[in-house]
């Protein structure tokens, strides 16, 4: 069983409308611009294993729900990250890794099968499995209203979205940063 | 005032909010003195996770300093390469330079004394400063530049200025 990554990253929009989201460069991005653009959308064109870092310095300075869309082949470059979001401690701040199986965005090799869940685990961050809409979005609903970052691992079917983000990069970050201070 | 205490008083001179950093026992006191101001530190696992997270707090209007040696630099050449300089998101760098005078150990010197010329090809600005008396002053600089330019600036503090290892001398 495999959920729908298009259903996920609605149902993290549909619940948490104001937060920042960060998302991995390639398909997490893909989707999310497929979804819905929206200001607070930060998504990344480049630095493969930085999304969840990125996001750990978002959660520092707001607020408001900071929630990172990653993927199995980024995640697998940077699995110690799991490590300073735990360190970092942050109640706002929320990691999805969508596993997909695959590296999507250069060509469909396979990626080394983890845990994820129990890696994350192993570095002191809390984490779940999930493999449908339902059981996501109920989790993700538990991870924001949880009082401390936790990681949802999702097993997602793969996808091949059309759509994509502006290519202006600097415009990107330039719009999160102003929906957050103006 | 110790070099260590210059460096200090510049991050707060340059209302840095917060430092992502990695343990380097050349800059331990800095750290100590950072950790006893306002300013919040963070440590990561790897350096690639210090520049990302320096550059996604800037888009919340916080001003934020990594502090890294210079061999973690080299770990976090693509991060700087294809999410900070493409993106303009600036953070500030003080970076330990082993690799060059008083250097024993030549694992450091290929990626530590190269590190000024990466940076000036990958068009990413930087000092390298050989002398403590004016740091307090050079990392007020280069911090208001990198987040008047909206580009990241890297501060080198070579082993004139930190000290050099016992093996070497």
């Amino acid at each position: 069983m495999a959920a729908d990554q298009f259903a996920c990253t609605a149902a993290v929009i549909e619940e948490t409308p104001d937060a920042v989201v960060v998302s991995n460069l390639g398909v997490a991005s893909y989707v999310l611009a497929e979804v819905g653009d929206r200001e607070r959308n930060f998504y990344l064109w480049g630095s493969m294993g930085s999304t969840t870092a990125t996001g750990v310095g978002v959660a520092h300075g707001t607020d408001e729900q900071v929630t990172v869309l990653a993927g199995d082949g980024s995640l697998t470059m940077s699995l110690g990250v799991c490590s300073t979001v735990a360190t970092a401690d942050q109640s706002n701040l929320t990691v999805v890794c969508f596993d997909n199986g695959i590296y999507g965005t250069t060509g469909g090799q396979p990626t080394p099968s983890i845990d994820f869940a129990a890696a994350a685990e192993a570095q002191g961050l809390p984490a779940e499995r999930v493999d449908s809409d339902d059981e996501f979005a109920a989790a993700y609903a538990d991870a924001v209203a949880r009082d401390g970052p936790s990681l949802i691992e999702c097993t997602v079917e793969p996808t091949d979205p059309e759509a994509r983000p502006t290519f202006d990069f600097p415009h990107i970050p330039r719009r999160v940063r102003d929906s957050l201070t103006e | 005032m110790s070099w260590e205490a210059e460096i200090v008083d510049g991050l707060l001179d340059a209302e840095i909010d917060l430092v992502t950093q990695l343990p380097d026992g050349a800059m331990g006191a800095v750290l100590e003195g950072i950790q006893e101001s306002d300013v919040d530190t963070l440590r990561v696992e790897r350096e690639e996770s210090a520049i990302a997270a320096a550059s996604g707090a800037w888009v919340t209007g916080e001003r934020a300093a990594v502090m890294c040696q210079s061999s973690g630099l080299a770990n976090a050449i693509n991060a700087i390469g294809s999410l900070s300089a493409p993106a303009r998101l600036p953070f500030l760098a003080l970076v330990t330079r082993r690799g060059d005078l008083g250097e024993f150990n030549v694992a450091q010197v290929p990626a530590g004394y190269g590190l000024p010329g990466m940076m000036d090809e990958m068009g990413i600005r930087h000092t390298v400063v050989e002398e403590p008396g004016t740091l307090r002053k050079t990392v007020r600089m280069a911090a208001d530049s990198a987040f008047s330019t909206r580009t990241p600036y890297v501060v080198f503090l070579d082993a004139t200025v930190t000290g050099y290892g016992q093996e070497a001398q």
